[in-house]
């Protein structure tokens, strides 16, 4: 039937039903009634003529389209006659569904969305275990890249990179960019061209290869205009004049770095054995087509076993034993192969798939709450509904409509849901993509709102169905004379009510003792002591460019230069440099010779996670305290006796039970292998590595005294003043002091150090906050629950009340009745909600920072607060119960 | 305004009931709705009362099982009404009704016939 059709007989049903009314009417005037009498009584007669029509149009059939438009559109109109109820239904589920879309956007991103390069699936990161020096997940050296391109079976190909940072641009204002070092295998390997030129070749990455780059096509846009004319061009980079000789596609990047400038790893193959023991490369493989991880792992074994023996080893040998050679072995330097996304998400995964399930709840939660409006609304609605099946409608044709009024509900709740998705999306959590990997692939895709239909079908359904128990619960059976007169009370609804309220405070238990433990946890990693003094001080980083920058002794000379300039600006106590900025560094693991020290299996390695070039000023500027010892002094100076300070836990592990103090050691790479470094003061312990992670041994070498011992000083140092006044205040000084010794440095991430360890802290912070928004959301819905579910129980027994205080019961005696029903549906639902979090929070452990997921305090406090708020929502009905006036309750019926 | 205070379960009941009431009514000629009321009223002497509301789902529903079809015409009044007629396969179902409705009767006589049995 047309919607054509189908008006030309809605307009022949009124006509008929019309010629019935006035054919009644005149019957009842020939019979002597007055034409206003005939007419009211013709349409008494008749009944409800909206229903009657109603019911008769179900009986004409129709297609499956036009029955659901018909549906939809009773249930708007009939939503339209409860705008309240309407509204809070919509908004509910449009915080319920929003905040599902928009967490589900952030899993979509980071977690499901594939890489963007061909066959991602196939790619695989490739790096290196260290199972004797505690380090899981460490880079290869640039030898082992090399030998593994030509021993694996498993891979077609493999690439190599590392990711840094150059500065591009004139001598004038430089920028300093992410830049990855990479193979010229890297790009066939993860498959994707050039937009623009071409990829550098093989040749170009050997030693003397005149220097090329490629470009991002951020960097081509934002720095060179997007002109394709830059193809050809020589642009400085750290001081090189260097060719451009291609442009990536947008968004090109490897391993989440943001890469902007992509520059020859330049490894020369004549010279493989003097790359042993480096590492700093991470591997990308492509799995030969059928090949799948567990395969390649399996045939990984047999090559790891035979690796040393062709380099002129044995395997399995422990460093510093006779038939050592630094390759990858079977036991104490394994290669290890990560799924390349799975990698890239890593931790953050965990995290975001709880945020999703807490959120998901919140929506549960959201539900009941519904459920248990419909169900009231049923209640309210009974007499039209057994008005209708005795009219001849059927059951199904009442089910159908119920589904349609919570669809519609649903439905007009995700679209407001999609407005408070993008909304909520901006907020959190794109202002808080430090905390988050691929936080720049999160956004409202076809997924999210495949997604958020289905929410809103799926919520619309479960809802739904609710009242159709109520209906299954023998609503059909009632008598039209009950349905006649004044709603009564059904136990079975009532139980059903109940226990909607007792799922919701159990779930919004669950979901605040969750967020308690994180809470508790970001609490415990805000108190760690850093191990210095991080209030008053501002902090940036410098690069030289190595073409400049050749000599040691000049890198050396610029950093005290500019640190000794600014601790004469005025409010500056003192300013210094360091290479290691806590507490992000990543651990170095240098081999190191402690003297008289015998390596013998059960004891540690001769190995140091961090070492820190510092000025003399260091200590005193960071505020470290000395343990023992002393810090640099004057007669430290750029050849004199080497000094070196350790931190308390080397002193401890390679000291043990006496004093380091006095002890000598020998940091990789001293050029003179009889030259020992005297410990002259044990520091306090620093966070380097973050500040959830234990402490690892650190040397602090001086800066002056490196060119001389070890033969380099360091490029890459950061600049710390100790300073009240502000970043933005201090900065035209910076600014001033560095372009004065050289325009071409850019000052890179000028910031407090207060921020920095706030940046390190962003994802447990942003998991704390949207898991307490949450769980505060899931209470309040719950607590509304409870309200509205007591408040009905009390209209619904106004009667019994009024009896009650009729035969005297005591205005206390009423609250006391209502509170206990109320706050026993509480208790049970705290109950079941603890039990529920003991259960569940342990997928959260991994999460936690010095908070056992059992913790009692967390699971008190979640109690006694969830108590407190149930009893606020107790209370408003229970008091409104006391004001029942007895004689107007009983006259109610 | 009596009936709709009866039980569901007798509107249910009445409900096959109604059909083979509105087919056996039409047997003596096209209908619209309001004659057929009057003509069901008065020839069960005014027992059987249907219930105006229900008899317009039924009508329809009726007519989309093709067992009565239905035009405009002008009644004698010079009103338009929408009369109703049996069909032939109105004529076949209000045959196999009545059969079942004479077999339900029969059977609830006989009921009545037995002779009673002691009182527990």
């Amino acid at each position: 039937m047309s919607p054509k059709d189908r008006g030309a007989r809605n307009d022949d049903l009124d006509a008929e039903i019309q010629s019935h009314l006035d054919m009644d009417a005149k019957e009842r005037i020939a019979h002597g009634e007055s034409p206003e009498d005939a007419a009211a009584a013709a349409r008494k007669e008749f009944g409800n003529v909206g229903i009657v029509k109603e019911v008769t149009r179900d009986m004409w059939g129709g297609g499956g389209f036009e029955q659901i438009w018909r549906e939809v559109r009773y249930a708007v109109r009939s939503l339209l006659r409860a705008p309240g109820f309407a509204a809070v239904a919509i908004l509910t589920l449009a915080l319920g569904i929003g905040a599902n879309t928009a967490i589900f956007s952030v899993v979509n991103g980071v977690i499901l969305r594939p890489l963007p390069y061909p066959h991602p699936g196939d790619l695989v990161l490739i790096t290196s275990q260290f199972p004797t020096l505690g380090f899981d997940q460490f880079p290869v050296d640039a030898a082992e890249f090399l030998e593994f391109r030509e021993r694996n079976q498993s891979f077609s190909n493999v690439g190599a990179y590392y990711a840094n940072a150059v500065n591009v641009g004139g001598e004038s204002s430089p920028a300093r960019v992410t830049s990855a070092l990479a193979s010229a295998s890297l790009f066939p390997t993860l498959g994707v061209t050039p937009e623009v030129g071409r990829w550098y070749t093989d040749q170009e990455t050997l030693p003397n290869a005149p220097p090329v780059a490629v470009l991002s096509d951020e960097l081509w846009r934002s720095n060179f205009g997007g002109e394709r004319s830059i193809v050809g061009q020589k642009v400085d980079i750290d001081g090189v004049q260097t060719q451009v000789v291609g442009v990536m596609p947008k968004g090109f990047d490897i391993h989440d770095q943001g890469v902007r400038i992509w520059l020859p790893l330049t490894l020369d193959p004549d010279s493989i054995s003097s790359y042993r023991g480096g590492h700093y490369l991470n591997l990308v493989g492509r799995l030969k087509p059928g090949i799948s991880l567990a395969t390649a792992r399996v045939q990984l074994e047999p090559m790891l076993a035979h690796w040393a023996q062709i380099d002129g080893g044995s395997a399995g040998v422990t460093p510093g034993q006779k038939g050592f050679v630094h390759t990858p072995n079977v036991k104490n330097h394994r290669l290890r192969y990560d799924d390349l996304l799975a990698d890239i998400v890593g931790s953050a995964g965990r995290a975001l798939w709880v945020l999703q399930a807490a959120v998901f709840l919140v929506l549960l939660i959201a539900c009941a709450n519904l459920a248990n409006l419909l169900l009231m609304r049923a209640e309210t609605r009974h007499k039209e509904l057994v008005l209708r099946a005795a009219l001849g409608a059927g059951r199904g044709r009442l089910v159908r409509q119920f589904l349609a009024e919570s669809l519609v509900l649903s439905v007009a709740g995700a679209a407001v849901g999609l407005l408070v998705a993008r909304w909520g999306l901006h907020a959190l959590v794109l202002s808080n993509n430090a905390g988050i990997p691929r936080a720049t692939r999160v956004g409202l895709d076809a997924h999210v709102l495949a997604y958020t239909l289905l929410l809103a079908l799926g919520t619309g359904v479960v809802f739904g169905l609710a009242p159709m128990l109520r209906l299954n619960a023998g609503a059909m059976s009632l008598s039209l004379r009950e349905a006649g007169s004044r709603t009564t009370s059904h136990a079975s609804a009532a139980r059903v009510r109940r226990a909607l309220v007792v799922a919701e405070m159990a779930l919004a238990v669950t979901l605040l003792v969750g967020a308690g433990l994180l809470l508790r946890s970001f609490q415990k990693l805000t108190r760690v002591d850093s191990g210095f003094d991080r209030s008053n001080l501002v902090t940036f980083n410098m690069v030289l460019p190595a073409a400049r920058y050749a000599d040691s002794l000049r890198r050396v000379a610029l950093f005290e230069q500019i640190t000794e300039q600014l601790g004469q600006v005025p409010g500056v106590q003192s300013a210094t440099a360091m290479s290691g900025l806590p507490p992000r560094r990543q651990v170095n693991a240098n081999d190191t010779r402690f003297e008289g020290y015998v390596t013998k299996p059960g004891i540690p390695p001769q190995n140091v996670d961090y070492y820190n070039y510092v000025m003399p000023n260091y200590f005193s500027t960071m505020r470290i305290p000395m343990v023992e010892g002393r810090s640099y002094g004057p007669m430290d100076g750029a050849r004199s006796p080497p000094v070196v300070i350790v931190n308390q836990t080397l002193a401890r592990l390679f000291y043990p039970g006496q004093s380091a103090v006095g002890h000598r050691i020998q940091p990789g790479g001293t050029v003179d292998t009889t030259q020992w470094f005297t410990i002259v003061g044990v520091a306090k312990d620093v966070k380097q590595g973050g500040v959830d992670a234990k402490t690892g041994t650190e040397i602090y070498l001086l800066n002056e005294q490196t060119p001389a011992y070890e033969g380099f000083a360091p490029r890459n140092m950061n600049i710390v003043v100790r300073s009240t006044l502000a970043p933005n205040v201090l900065s035209p000084s910076i600014r001033r002091i560095v372009s004065a010794v050289d325009p071409g440095l850019p000052i890179v991430g000028l910031r407090t150090m207060d921020e920095v360890f706030d940046d390190a802290l962003a994802r447990p912070r942003f998991l704390a906050e949207l898991l307490v928004i949450f769980a505060v959301v899931a209470l309040a819905l719950a607590a509304v629950g409870t309200y509205g579910v007591l408040a009905y129980s009390v209209a619904e027994r106004r009667r019994e009340i009024g009896i009650r205080m009729a035969l005297g019961a005591s205005e206390g005696g009423v609250l006391t009745l209502v509170l206990r029903q109320g706050m026993t549906v509480a208790l049970i639902g705290l109950a079941v909600g603890l039990i529920g979090a003991l259960a569940v929070t342990r997928v959260v452990r991994s999460l936690l920072f010095g908070v056992q997921p059992t913790d009692p305090a967390t699971f008190a406090a979640v109690g006694v607060f969830m108590l407190a708020v149930a009893l606020v929502a107790c209370v408003v009905p229970a008091r409104r119960a006391t004001r029942v006036d007895p004689l107007v309750a009983l006259r109610l019926d | 305004m009596t009936k709709r205070h009866a039980p569901l379960t007798r509107i249910e009941l009445l409900q096959g009931t109604l059909d083979l009431i509105i087919l056996q009514s039409l047997r003596w000629g096209p209908r619209h709705g309001y004659g057929l009321l009057q003509i069901i009223r008065t020839m069960s002497h005014g027992v059987l009362q249907v219930d105006t509301g229900s008899l317009y789902p039924a009508l329809h529903r009726l007519e989309r099982q093709a067992w009565i079809e239905a035009e405009w015409n002008t009644s004698e009044n010079n009103q338009r009404v929408r009369v109703y007629r049996l069909t032939t396969a109105g004529r076949k179902q209000l045959a196999v009704e009545r059969s079942k409705w004479e077999q339900f009767s029969t059977a609830v006589a006989e009921l009545f016939a037995a002779p009673p049995t002691e009182e527990a």
